[in-house]
C-alpha cells in the first residue's frame, strides 16, 4: 500500500485545524499511522480509496470527518475550448482517452511533491503499474492545441524526458530506463501509443514517458492532464482524483473536448438508498436525517428523501462507492465503529466437529499414548527429499507449483514419512530416542486427502517396533488390515510390510533402508510407518461441487 | 545417611589400609575396578572418603618397536653385523641397513671414507638402548624413541581411594552387611518376604532420569483450542481441499479478475484448470455489471478461462463460500481452520502457507453490531480481554473491520480482518441474509502467546523445544474453562 507523507504546515493550512486533532481522529477513519515525524506523518489508506492518496485529498476527508466542512466539495469545470482527437486505430492498442487543464497551478515545494506522489500512487492502485492506467502530466504553455492521441509507427522519434537527444520509440524501450521498466505493455503492438500537438511536436509516448518539451516545473502555471488506458472506468476516476486534488490546492478545472465530447464532468453520481437497510446491515437505528448528516461528513451530499429514502451525492473521486453497502459503510464510520456496540444475536446452533478432524484428532491421541511427538512440518517440499532420497520413483501425481519460489519449495507432499525423516534430521544433535508423528494433508492431482507417519530413531529401532507400532495404530482407529510383503525401495528388503485393505495398500511399515537413513544424514535405525487415513472407517465421501444460485 | 551395600563393603575393605589404589580395592573386594571407583564417589559425595585420580603415563613398544624387541635398535644390530670395517655396497644389502647407516654416523660409531665404512671404535650403549630394554620405566632416553615411532605413551588414569575420619568414625560403629533389595519381585510381594528383607532405601536428593512424554505440538494445542472455543460458541467444522480453482478462490469472492492478488508473484498458480460449475453465469453477471443488485460490478470483460486456472488456496474463504453455496439457508455457523498459500520467501515473520481461521455466521437479521458481538467474544475467549475496532478494507466485505487486541508490552495489535459478505458476494448463491465473517493467521496469535519470535519453529520445530514446552499452561486452561 502506498505511504502517504503529509507536511503538517501544508496539511494543517488545508485543513484548518492543528495536527493533534487531525492524528488523533486518522485511525479511527481507516488510516494506519506509520511513523510521526518532527514536521510530517506518514500514513497508509486502504487501496481502494486512491483519493486518499493525496494532502489535499486527506484534508477534504477530514475536513468533514472533523466537522470543519461538510457536504459535497463542488468543483467548478468551465471550457477550455481546446480539443483531442483519438486516433481509431487505438482501439486495439490503448483505446481510452481522459484529459483535462489545470489552471493556476503553484507548484511550489509541498504542491509538486504531493501531485508527484499522487500520479504514482494512482499508477499503482488504479493503473496496476501504468498497465490499466497511465499518467502523464504537461506544462500547456510549451505546446498548441489541438492534441491528437494516434497509433504511431514504432520508428517515430522524439527527447524523451531527462534525455537531450532524440530516441526513436523503440530506442525508448531497450535505452531509456522507464523505458525498460514498462516496455512489456506495448512491446507486442505493430504501431505504438503517442500523444502529439498540433504541431506534430511529441507530448507523450503512453504509458512509458513524457517528452521533455512539456516537463512541468516549479514555474509551470497550466497543465495539461493525459491519462490513456484500457478500462474507461479507470481512466476516468483517475482524471477526477487528479483534477479534484489540484482543485484543493486552489488551481481552476477546465474541460477538453475528446471526440466532440466534453470531458471531465468532476459531476457526482446519484443513489438513492434504504434507511431501513442501512440500519439492518449495521444494526444501528439511524433515522434519514441522521444518515444524511452523516454521510456529509464523509463528503457525500445526502438529504432525506421521504422517510424510507436518503439521497445520495457521490463525490466524482470516490472509485470506491459500487453498492449501496459501501455507502453503509461510510455512514458507520461516520457513526464511529467504537460507538455501534456489540451484540450477540440468538441465533441457535449446535457446533459440530468435521469427520476429517475427528480422525485426526484420534490419530493423535494414539500416536501420544504410544510415546510420540507430534510434528507439523510444511506441505510444500521438493522431488528430492519426496522422492529422491526416498529411493522412490516419482511420482507423475505429484503437484507442482507452476512458479515455486525456491528450490526448496516446488511441490506439494505426496507422503509425509520424507518430512518426518528431515525432522530427524535436523534434531540430530538431540537426545535418543527421538519418535515422532505427523498427521496431515497431501495431495495427489488436486485432490486433498490425509495421512500419518512415524518414524522412530534409536540404537534398538528395527521391524518389530514398526510392525508393532502401525497395528497398534489401525487397531486403534478399528481398521482390519492384512500384512503383506511390500516392495517400498525406502525400505529395507526383508524389513518391510504393507497394510492391505480391500485388496488395497493403504499403509507401509519397516525399517528404513540404510542408503535413505544416510540420504537423511541419519546414523541410527529408523523404524517408520505410514497410512493413508482414507481407509479408516467413517473417513467422509467427496462433496460435490456447489453450483451458484441452483436452488 | 543411607549407605548402599557397596559403599559399606568399600569402607570395610579401606578402613584397614586407609588409603589405596581402586585396582587394589577392586581384587579385595572381587569384583571390577570401575565399579569400585563408582562406589568411592558415591561414598565421596557422603564425605566418608577421599578419591583422588591419578593421570600416568605409561609406555610401551609401537608395531615398529615390537619387532626389534629383544634385538636391539636396528643401528644396535647392524653395528654388530661386521667386524671393524666395510664396504659400503655390502653393508647396503643388510635389511636394517636404510634405517642403521644413518643413526650410526650421527652417533659418532662409523666413518665413511672412499666407500668404507669403518668403526671409530667408540660405541657406548646409549639412554635410548636403555630405555628400549625396559620402555615402562619411562627412563631418560624415551623421548628420543617415542620420537622415532618405537614407543608409543598412554595416558593412564587411576583413583587412590582414602578413608576420611567421619568414614573411619562410621566404620568403627559398625556396618549392617546384609544384602540389600532393589526391586521387588511378584514372589516377595504375595508371599510377604519383602517384610523380612533389607529393603535398600533411596535419597530423593538424587534427580530422577528424565522421561520425555508423547506429545501434541504446541502449536496444535493453540490451534485445538481454537476449534474447540468456536465448537462452544455452536458453529460447524469445514474441512477441504488444499488446490481451488480461481473461480472459487476468488471469483466467487467477487475478487476482480486484475487484482493485484491474482498475479503470479502473489499466488502459487498450478498447471491444471478446473471447468465451471453449473450457473457460473451468475458470478460472471455481477463481476461485468453487478447481475441484479445495487452494484455497478467492476465492469470490463469476465473471463472464463483465468477463472478455471487452478491455485493453492490462498485463504479459507474459499471453503466458506462452497459451503454457503451449498447451504443457502439460515442459519449458518461455520468456521475452518486449515493452512493456506502465499507466494512469499521464507524468513522469520514471513512463510510460504500458514493456518487461517475464519467463522462466519448467516442468519436473518444479523449486523454488523452482531459481527462486532462474536469478535468480542471470540478474541475474550482466547484470552484477549481488551478489543477495539476500527475501519478496514477486505475485497470481499463491505462493511470491513480491523479488530485490535490489547496486548501488555505491546499495546493495540491488529489481529485479523472481518466484515459482511458483500452482497456481490451472496447473492449469485441465492443467500438472501447478511453473512457476517471473520478470519486471522493463527501463527500471530502463536507468536503473540507462545511468544515466539521466528514462526519456522512451528514448522521445522527443534524437539527439544516442544519437550521443553509443558502441555499444561494455566493461562490458555483458564480461559477454555470460562468457555465450557
Amino acid at each position: 500500500m502506498p505511504i502517504i507523507t503529509l507536511p503538517y504546515t501544508y496539511l494543517e493550512r488545508l485543513v484548518g485545524a492543528d495536527r493533534a486533532a487531525i492524528l488523533d481522529r486518522l485511525p479511527m477513519f481507516g488510516s494506519d499511522i506509520e511513523r510521526i515525524e518532527d514536521d510530517h506523518a506518514d500514513v497508509e489508506f486502504f487501496p481502494v480509496r486512491p483519493d486518499l492518496f493525496s494532502v489535499e485529498g486527506v484534508a477534504r476527508a477530514m475536513r468533514g470527518f472533523l466537522g470543519i466542512e461538510t457536504g459535497l466539495p463542488v468543483y467548478e469545470v468551465r471550457q477550455s475550448g481546446i480539443g483531442f482527437s483519438v486516433d481509431p486505430a487505438l482501439a486495439s492498442i490503448r483505446p481510452f482517452l481522459g484529459s483535462a487543464v489545470i489552471r493556476n497551478v503553484s507548484l511550489d515545494g509541498a504542491g509538486i511533491e504531493s501531485l508527484m506522489g499522487l500520479q504514482e500512487a494512482l499508477h499503482w492502485a488504479v493503473g496496476r503499474g501504468r498497465g490499466k492506467v497511465a499518467i502523464g502530466v504537461h506544462d500547456l504553455d510549451t505546446v498548441t492545441p489541438p492534441f491528437r492521441y494516434l497509433a504511431s509507427p514504432r520508428e517515430r522519434s522524439f527527447v524523451p524526458l531527462d534525455y537531450s537527444e532524440e530516441m526513436t520509440m523503440e530506442e525508448i524501450l531497450e535505452q531509456h530506463p522507464k523505458g525498460r521498466d514498462y516496455a512489456h505493455l506495448v512491446r507486442d503492438f505493430p504501431r505504438f501509443p503517442l500523444i502529439v500537438d498540433a504541431d506534430d511536436r511529441v507530448l507523450s509516448f503512453p504509458p512509458i514517458i513524457n517528452g521533455e518539451l512539456t516537463r512541468v516545473t516549479g514555474e509551470t502555471r497550466n497543465i495539461l492532464l493525459d491519462t490513456t488506458g484500457t478500462d474507461q472506468k479507470a481512466v476516468q476516476i483517475a482524471v477526477n482524483i487528479l483534477c479534484t486534488a489540484l482543485a484543493e490546492a486552489g488551481a481552476e478545472i477546465e474541460s477538453v473536448t475528446i471526440d466532440g465530447q466534453d470531458v471531465p464532468s468532476l459531476a457526482p453520481m446519484e443513489r438513492y438508498v434504504s434507511v431501513q437497510e442501512c440500519s439492518d446491515l449495521l444494526g444501528v437505528e439511524l433515522t434519514p436525517d441522521a444518515i444524511a448528516d452523516l454521510l456529509q461528513r464523509m463528503r457525500f451530499g445526502a438529504e432525506p428523501a421521504g422517510s424510507e429514502l436518503v439521497r445520495v451525492l457521490v463525490p466524482c473521486y470516490r472509485a470506491d462507492i459500487m453498492h449501496d453497502w459501501d455507502v453503509f459503510e461510510d455512514v458507520a464510520i461516520a457513526f464511529g465503529y467504537d460507538r455501534i456496540g456489540a451484540d450477540l444475536p440468538r441465533t441457535f446452533t449446535i457446533g459440530a466437529g468435521h469427520p476429517v478432524s475427528h480422525i485426526t484428532a484420534a490419530v493423535r491421541s494414539i500416536f501420544v499414548g504410544l510415546g510420540y511427538l507430534e510434528m507439523i512440518p510444511f506441505t510444500l517440499t521438493n522431488e528430492r527429499v519426496l522422492f529422491e532420497r526416498m529411493q522412490r520413483p516419482p511420482s507423475p501425481s505429484a503437484l507442482r507449483v507452476l512458479y515455486p519460489i525456491s528450490e526448496e519449495q516446488t511441490v506439494v507432499r505426496t507422503d509425509i514419512l520424507p518430512l518426518l525423516l528431515e525432522a530427524l534430521q535436523a534434531n540430530k544433535h538431540r537426545e535418543l530416542p527421538q519418535r515422532l508423528f505427523a498427521a496431515g494433508d497431501v495431495v495427489l492431482g488436486t485432490g486433498t486427502y490425509q495421512k500419518a507417519a512415524a518414524v522412530s530413531i534409536h540404537p534398538g529401532a528395527d521391524f518389530s517396533e514398526a510392525y508393532a507400532c502401525a497395528d497398534a495404530l489401525c487397531r486403534e482407529l478399528g481398521l482390519t488390515y492384512r500384512a503383506a510383503g511390500s516392495d517400498d525401495p525406502a525400505f529395507l528388503d526383508g524389513r518391510r510390510g504393507a497394510c492391505v485393505v480391500d485388496e488395497r495398500p493403504v499403509g507401509v511399515f519397516g525399517e528404513v533402508h540404510p542408503d535413505v537413513l544416510l540420504a537423511f544424514d541419519l546414523e541410527h535405525p529408523v523404524a517408520a510407518l505410514e497410512l493413508d487415513l482414507r481407509a479408516v472407517p467413517g473417513y467422509p465421501g467427496q462433496p460435490d461441487t456447489p453450483s451458484p444460485g441452483a436452488r | 545417611m543411607e549407605l548402599t551395600l557397596n559403599e559399606k563393603k568399600l569402607l570395610i575393605a579401606l578402613a584397614p589400609v586407609e588409603s589405596a589404589d581402586a585396582g587394589a580395592l577392586a581384587e579385595r573386594m572381587d569384583t571390577r575396578e570401575e565399579a569400585v571407583v563408582q562406589y568411592a564417589h558415591l561414598a565421596a559425595d557422603r564425605g566418608l572418603v577421599e578419591v583422588r585420580r591419578v593421570v600416568k603415563p605409561q609406555y610401551g613398544l609401537t608395531e615398529e618397536g615390537m619387532a626389534y624387541a629383544g634385538k636391539g635398535l636396528p643401528e644396535r644390530q647392524l653395528f654388530e653385523s661386521f667386524d671393524d670395517r666395510i664396504a659400503m655396497q655390502e653393508l647396503q644389502r643388510h635389511p636394517l641397513a636404510k634405517i642403521g647407516i644413518g643413526w650410526m654416523r650421527k652417533k659418532g660409531w662409523i666413518a665413511i671414507r672412499d666407500g668404507i665404512v669403518e668403526k671409530t671404535g667408540d660405541a657406548p650403549v646409549g639412554p635410548d638402548e636403555r630405555a628400549f630394554q625396559d620402555p615402562g620405566q619411562g627412563s631418560e632416553g624415551v623421548r628420543d624413541l617415542i620420537k622415532r615411532g618405537l614407543v608409543r605413551e598412554d595416558e593412564v588414569i587411576s583413583h587412590t581411594i582414602s578413608i576420611t575420619p567421619a568414614g573411619k568414625a562410621l566404620y568403627s560403629r559398625g556396618l549392617d552387611l546384609r544384602e540389600e533389595v532393589g526391586t521387588l519381585t511378584r514372589d516377595q510381594i504375595i508371599t510377604g518376604a519383602w517384610k523380612d528383607l533389607f529393603l535398600r532405601r533411596y535419597s530423593v536428593e538424587t534427580p530422577p532420569r528424565k522421561i520425555h512424554a508423547g506429545k501434541i505440538h504446541p502449536y496444535r494445542r493453540l490451534l485445538d483450542e481454537m476449534r474447540r472455543v468456536l465448537l462452544d460458541m455452536g458453529f460447524t467444522e469445514l474441512y477441504g481441499g488444499i488446490v481451488q480453482s480461481s473461480f472459487w478462490n476468488f471469483d466467487a469472492l467477487f475478487q476482480p479478475q486484475d487484482h493485484p492478488a491474482r498475479e503470479m508473484q502473489d499466488t502459487f498458480f498450478l498447471d491444471e484448470c478446473w471447468p465451471m460449475p453449473a450457473g457460473f453465469e451468475r458470478i460472471r453477471d455481477m463481476h461485468e455489471h453487478g447481475g441484479e443488485t445495487s452494484s455497478t460490478g467492476w465492469g470490463g470483460v469476465w473471463s472464463t478461462a483465468k477463472a478455471e486456472q487452478c491455485v493453492l488456496r490462498t485463504h479459507t474463504t474459499c471453503l466458506t463460500i462452497r459451503h454457503l453455496a451449498e447451504h443457502p439457508k439460515p442459519p449458518v455457523k461455520a468456521f475452518c481452520i486449515g493452512r493456506v498459500y502465499r507466494r512469499e520467501a521464507i524468513d522469520p515473520t514471513h512463510l510460504p502457507e500458514f493456518e487461517q481461521l475464519e467463522g462466519i455466521v448467516m442468519d436473518e437479521g444479523v449486523s454488523f453490531r452482531h459481527l462486532l458481538g462474536y469478535l468480542k467474544e471470540f478474541y475474550a475467549r482466547m484470552g484477549f480481554e481488551k478489543i477495539r475496532f476500527r475501519p478496514g478494507y477486505f475485497p470481499y466485505t463491505e462493511p470491513s473491520v480491523e479488530p485490535e487486541v490489547w496486548v501488555d508490552g505491546l499495546g493495540w495489535v491488529e489481529l485479523g480482518g472481518a466484515g459482511i459478505f458483500r452482497e456481490e458476494v451472496t447473492a449469485p448463491f441465492g443467500i438472501e441474509h447478511p453473512v457476517l465473517a471473520w478470519g486471522l493467521g493463527v501463527s500471530r496469535v502463536a507468536m503473540l502467546k507462545m511468544g515466539l519470535k521466528d514462526l519456522r519453529m512451528l514448522y521445522r520445530s527443534d524437539i527439544e523445544w516442544i519437550r521443553r514446552t509443558p502441555v499444561y499452561h494455566p493461562e490458555t486452561r483458564q480461559s477454555t474453562d470460562e468457555a465450557g
